[in-house]
């Protein structure tokens, strides 16, 4: 379970007349195993910034985020790093790696960084590569050099490889025709059926409507 | 609890008036990756030549912790702190010219290293260098030329493959992408993060490319007039940075 606990987030520009953006003043809301929680609102409204405060790239002002019963707000960044690795998968809007790195190894890495052998990560990256509906000739390739929609489906392969706990997905299904889109939303289906908590960013109804996901409205949470 | 592989408190080393570093504390994990930025004279490179044995601190503690046994660097004797730095530390130049010897051959200056730490069987010590050649993608028919014949990427790898090949525990890099090219310096990048991830290489990473930190480091620190700053996860530092300047470093970097 994820439980975010009266969270307070601010930015301060220090170098724009310091400036203060309050982007949250005691957000609650929780998500539970299994479920598939969507966060809705405008575009600035902050639904990443949720994503990134329980990943820990943010830094929370006040309250508490709990996951596996530990505090993100209080641990230490080697402990964070270590939650990461066992228990957070986290796909974000645009695909980050280094020019040269084939397809294949992008998706085996994570894998590989926690001790699985090469073999299995190898056999597995490949069914996720065909599940994801990825050409046989693009992967030994770097995916630098993909279509949108392909980086799309390489990041989110990067991602679901592991068998983890939680999930935080940005837009997952943007940037997809319908036939892939369906396969990613059959992908999360699989990962929640499993007992996966998940909380997403889904720009469509109809990813919406067939995840069958419990709708978090970010205006009104955001109003108090 | 893991214990840290590396443990600095209070380091300090200033050039008579002028302030190197001031007051360091940090803890680095086993497989770690710690990038330091800062901009010039902030102190980034006294900091790694106090860690790396480089320079004498005026004050402070490091502690390695290496397989459970302790060794308090900055009190051990001088022979016991040259066999630590040659068997468990290694140090990668921004400028390969400054880590290898030009007028011996590719594969004498990683042999060199390994005979450093113990290796006699000539044949063994081939055989290893060849491996390691192809590890950094030198093509091992090379491995009898001088380093002078070889382009600055070649070098820079071969410094790479003569720094990794003894199994350091932890590996010092300045800039070690500085000097290089930008197609060149995306595959010395890429071979650094690929032998970062097979072999468990704990590194400290100076560089004042904010890129190559939210590439390879998993934790960085920023410095700024010899002290640390802001500290934390590297895309937590570089996403959400809580300092002024730090702030000012991350938005001033130029997106293609």
């Amino acid at each position: 379970m994820i439980e975010v606990k009266k969270v307070n987030k601010s930015f301060t520009l220090f170098n724009q007349n310091n400036a203060k953006i309050t982007v949250f003043k005691n957000l609650n809301f929780e998500v539970n195993p299994g479920e598939i929680v969507a966060l809705k609102g405008p575009s600035g409204i902050g639904k990443s910034s949720i994503l990134k405060m329980i990943y820990g790239s943010y830094i929370i002002d006040k309250g508490a985020i709990i996951i596996n019963n530990k505090n993100i707000a209080t641990l230490s960044a080697q402990e964070i790093l270590k939650l990461r690795k066992t228990s957070i998968g986290y796909v974000s809007q645009f695909l980050k790696v280094i020019p040269r790195i084939s397809a294949l190894d992008v998706i085996m890495e994570p894998l590989l960084n926690s001790g699985d052998n090469k073999n299995n990560a190898y056999k597995k990256s490949i069914k996720l590569l065909k599940d994801l509906n990825i050409e046989k000739n693009l992967w030994h390739l770097s995916p630098l050099t993909f279509s949108g929609g392909e980086q799309q489906r390489i990041n989110i392969a990067r991602g679901f490889i592991k068998d983890l706990p939680y999930l935080l997905l940005d837009e997952p299904t943007a940037s997809l025709d319908s036939k892939n889109r369906d396969i990613i939303i059959n992908l999360i289906k699989a990962k929640s059926n499993r007992g996966v908590s998940i909380i997403g960013i889904f720009h469509d109804e109809y990813s919406r409507k067939k995840l069958n996901v419990r709708e978090i409205d970010l205006n009104i949470e955001t109003k108090h | 609890m893991i214990i840290p592989l590396l443990k600095v408190t209070n380091l300090s080393k200033s050039y008579d008036n002028i302030v190197g570093c001031k007051n360091i504390s940090m803890s680095l994990y086993p497989g770690e990756v710690l990038g330091i930025v800062g901009e010039s004279g902030s102190g980034k490179t006294t900091l790694i030549n106090c860690l790396s044995g480089n320079l004498e601190p005026d004050r402070g503690k490091i502690i390695f912790n290496i397989n459970n046994k302790e060794t308090d660097f900055l009190n051990i004797s001088e022979s016991e702190k040259r066999k630590f730095i040659r068997t468990d530390l290694a140090f990668v130049h921004q400028n390969p010219r400054d880590g290898l010897r030009l007028n011996v051959s590719a594969g004498g200056n990683i042999g060199e290293k390994l005979m450093s730490v113990g290796y006699r069987h000539y044949g063994n010590i081939r055989s290893l260098a060849t491996k390691w050649m192809n590890k950094v993608e030198i093509d091992k028919s090379r491995i009898d030329d001088l380093p002078i014949t070889f382009s600055g990427g070649m070098l820079q790898r071969l410094q790479i493959a003569k720094n990794l090949i003894t199994s350091p525990n932890v590996i010092f890099m300045d800039e070690p992408t500085g000097g290089l090219d930008v197609s060149v310096q995306a595959r010395v990048l890429d071979l650094i993060r690929s032998l970062v991830n097979e072999l468990n290489l704990t590194v400290i990473i100076v560089s004042h490319d904010l890129a190559v930190i939210r590439l390879l480091a998993d934790k960085m620190i920023v410095m700024k007039n010899g002290t640390v700053i802001e500290s934390g996860l590297s895309d937590q530092v570089l996403e959400d940075p809580q300092q002024e300047y730090t702030q000012l470093l991350v938005s001033s970097v130029l997106h293609v």
